[in-house]
């Protein structure tokens, strides 16, 4: 027979100030570890979820991120003339383009210097990316000209980045006409054409080529093609691909840091949980003798008490839980030193977050209620009936 | 017995509740005194940083280089004393995940610009004489275990060798040095500009352009002055510069950082809030069972001052004691969590601000977890006490 589950409801409100106390400290270790995996989802979501796998980026073999790849714009030509495997606009002409990428200096408005990615395309970029590029505000650049528009991530963030602005490139002013929303990483830049920007920049080359690929293209055939390609080899993924390998070093570092964090701040809310039932333990030792003396075995005991702790780390849990709630939707910003480019995105609070937050603080509850309910349950009835 | 030793007693009425908070607070603490380290670290070179050094970059961006002219010009401004490239390569070694800067330098111009440079083993002659030689800190002959004559092979990721993807470019270790202050960092590779350059020369798509010019100042020149000269003369091209402090320089990596420095602060502060519940939980719990001894003493003529000691003191003492254990903690492991994060945080130190902000928090804690239960044992009547049940 196991001993009611009520009991333990009262014994924990009967001590409220203790036990309060505790679901504090638990809270604040579980909100802690799920704060920071909030950041790491916010992270890895814009990257994972904003790439295609219907576009194929092309890089410089050897280079891993665009910034370092580079092509010259002959080849680049050279490259986007023979592509047969990519879809085609009406016209017949195939949706492939070249982009030239580069981290400029900019101020944040809050003070510091960062570094924003520029991206300079040509009009198949808009082309091959149909709808997924909105104009939220003023209109978009004039193709040939020095205008540039901005990802919404970037207003309010980084001076001289408002409709009506100018930004200067090197010695070149660029009129700043709009603003743009992708949902992605594209955010975080500014766009322009590229022919103006590769001149402003006193660049040699552009970046990279991005294609659509037509239906039923096989990616990897494609890659060993160019791979071959005398003129002008290039490695080849996906947009997707090309986007979340941009993250692993990132992602790994906030990983292991709310891990470390959880471990280290979970042994002190171990050791806290453990106190308070053993305090809860010596107080209540006269009714353990009656509830044994009544017939209840001490594995019932040992459950019961054991079940208490799991409350206490669940409601600890859950208090964490709503404590995190409110940081989901706040917009930060942080160096990819992946990439050392600034990438803007807000904490995601998902369930898989509140999944391992309350998963944790069960943890927590179920090592911190071991010794004190392993203690009660080997009383025995004369001992306890005689204590307190 | 006086009022410590019945505290002593009183604590280890329940061994292993106050061990249990000790070792909470120890972890606590420890936690604190590294994290707060470790952005300390961040800004290290930055406040270390020589005052005779300037750095000149790309106004534009980080990874746009300048013509190879620029530092012969500059060292025509008057109060400069030499002015040489400081190329990043971004090669790897192995494996990516074995990060470190390397950097093509004129050899002789680094070693006059940087007396930190200690010597531990080959000599001066030696790297300015070896075309393809490097100079590697302590740090990273600790980590690889490179000794001097070791062929390092780095394959250029940024800069790839001419005669193919594939090929590496060849270093071989002859020397190893040690840094006398922060603003030089003990896990970096030196080797020659000239072997740098001459190999890219050969087919290029692009001239060679310097990433960075590091330029040596006399001490007696206005650094504002010769900052400003050197701007205005690349102000209308061909590549604007900006030129800063060495310590700005430091500092401008650091700010890339961005909220991290706030979001440990805030990590900090969750640690804190769970630590002095923790406490105050132990304190209370203590106190409630003290209620029928402070009734004895009370009746027995003690005053209300002697109560409210008591119960302060066991707070100060149980503090005390875990907050001692977690800085002894900070401060063993400082050797180890060094070598754990030297590769991002060279320079992790407890600096002593950092130890006094410890002994600070642990007053604190001890005050806040302790100044209910003695308040409330000072007040106590006597008799509502001596009925009170254990």
């Amino acid at each position: 027979m196991l001993v009611p589950l009520s009991y333990n409801l009262r014994s924990l409100f009967v001590r409220r100030s203790a036990s309060l106390l505790t679901i504090f400290g638990i809270a604040a270790t579980v909100a802690t570890v799920a704060g920071v995996l909030a950041l790491q989802q916010g992270f890895a979501s814009i990257y994972a979820e904003s790439g295609r796998e219907d576009v194929a980026v092309f890089l410089r073999p050897g280079s891993t991120y665009e910034g370092d790849s580079v092509f010259t714009r002959e080849r680049g030509a050279y490259l986007v003339k023979g592509l047969q495997e990519a879809a085609v606009d009406e016209e017949g002409l195939p949706l492939a383009g070249i982009e030239c990428f580069l981290a400029i200096r900019r101020f944040k408005l809050s003070g510091g210097e960062t570094n924003v990615p520029i991206r300079g395309v040509q009009p198949a970029t808009f082309a091959i990316r149909g709808d997924e590029i909105e104009i939220v505000e003023g209109r978009t650049f004039t193709p040939g000209t020095n205008e540039v528009i901005v990802g919404r991530r970037l207003t309010g963030r980084i001076r001289d980045c408002d409709v009506g602005d100018v930004i200067t490139l090197n010695t070149t002013p660029c009129q700043v006409v709009g603003v743009f929303e992708s949902g992605g990483t594209f955010d975080s830049e500014i766009w322009g054409d590229m022919d103006s920007i590769l001149t402003a920049l006193n660049r040699y080359g552009p970046n990279r080529v991005i294609a659509r690929l037509a239906d039923g293209v096989s990616l990897e055939a494609l890659a060993a093609r160019l791979k071959e390609d005398k003129q002008a080899p290039a490695k080849v993924l996906t947009e997707r691909a090309y986007l979340s390998s941009q993250t692993t070093a990132l992602s790994l570092v906030l990983k292991f840091l709310s891990g470390f964090l959880g471990l280290i701040m979970g042994i002190a809310a171990v050791f806290t949980a453990t106190n308070t039932m053993l305090s809860a333990i010596a107080a209540r030792t006269h009714e353990i003798g009656i509830l044994l003396a009544t017939g209840f075995r001490p594995v019932a005991i040992f459950l019961s008490f054991l079940f208490e702790s799991l409350l206490l780390g669940l409601l600890g849990g859950l208090v964490g839980c709503l404590l995190t709630l409110p940081i989901n939707g706040i917009e930060t910003g942080t160096t990819n030193f992946q990439t050392f480019t600034e990438i803007a995105f807000a904490f995601r609070v998902t369930p898989s977050v509140l999944m391992t937050a309350v998963l944790f603080s069960l943890l927590l509850g179920l090592v911190g209620g071991m010794l004190p309910a392993w203690k009660a349950a080997r009383l025995t009835p004369t001992q306890a009936l005689r204590r307190g | 017995m006086g009022i410590f030793g019945l505290s002593l007693r009183n604590l280890l009425r329940h061994p292993v509740r106050s061990l249990l908070t000790a070792l909470s607070l120890m972890v606590a603490i420890f936690l604190l005194c590294s994290l707060r380290s470790m952005v300390t670290a961040l800004t290290a070179a930055a406040t270390e940083a020589s005052t005779t050094r300037l750095w000149v970059q790309s106004a534009v961006s980080l990874y746009v280089g300048m013509p190879l002219s620029y530092p012969t010009r500059i060292e025509a401004i008057d109060g400069v004393k030499e002015a040489f490239p400081f190329q990043w390569f971004g090669g790897v070694y192995q494996d990516p995940s074995n990060f470190f800067g390397q950097f093509a330098v004129d050899p002789e111009k680094l070693l006059r610009a940087y007396p930190e440079l200690v010597w531990l083993e080959g000599s001066p002659e030696d790297f300015i004489g070896t075309r393809t030689g490097a100079l590697v800190g302590t740090g990273l002959a600790k980590t690889f275990d490179w000794k001097v004559g070791d062929k390092i092979p780095l394959s250029g990721a940024l800069f790839p060798h001419p005669d193919g993807v594939d090929v590496a470019w060849d270093f071989e270790v002859v020397g190893i040095y040690e840094a006398s202050k922060a603003s030089l960092d003990e896990n970096t590779f030196f080797f020659h500009w000239d072997y740098f350059e001459k190999t890219l020369e050969v087919d290029r798509d692009a001239p060679v352009e310097v990433g960075a010019i590091v330029v040596s100042i006399e001490p007696t020149t206005s650094a504002t002055r010769v900052m400003s000269e050197i701007d205005a003369l690349y102000e209308n091209g061909p590549q604007r510069v900006q030129t800063t402090t060495e310590s700005e320089f430091q500092a401008q990596f650091a700010s890339m950082f961005g909220n991290v420095p706030f979001f440990v602060s805030v990590i900090g502060g969750a640690v804190l809030a769970a630590i002095v519940l923790a406490c105050i939980n132990t304190m209370l719990m203590a106190a409630r069972e003290q209620t029928h001894d402070i009734g004895i003493m009370k009746s027995l003529g003690f005053p209300d001052t002697s109560m409210f000691r008591l119960l302060l003191t066991q707070s100060f003492l149980l503090c005390g004691v875990g907050g001692a254990m977690g800085l002894g903690l900070a401060l063993g492991s400082e050797g180890g969590m060094r070598e754990l994060v030297s590769s991002m945080l060279p320079a992790y130190r407890i600096l002593d601000e950092t130890k006094i902000l410890a002994v600070v928090l642990i007053v604190v804690i001890g005050l806040v977890a302790g100044i209910a239960p003695a308040l409330r044992s000072s007040r106590l009547k006597c008799i509502d006490a001596l009925s009170a049940r254990e």
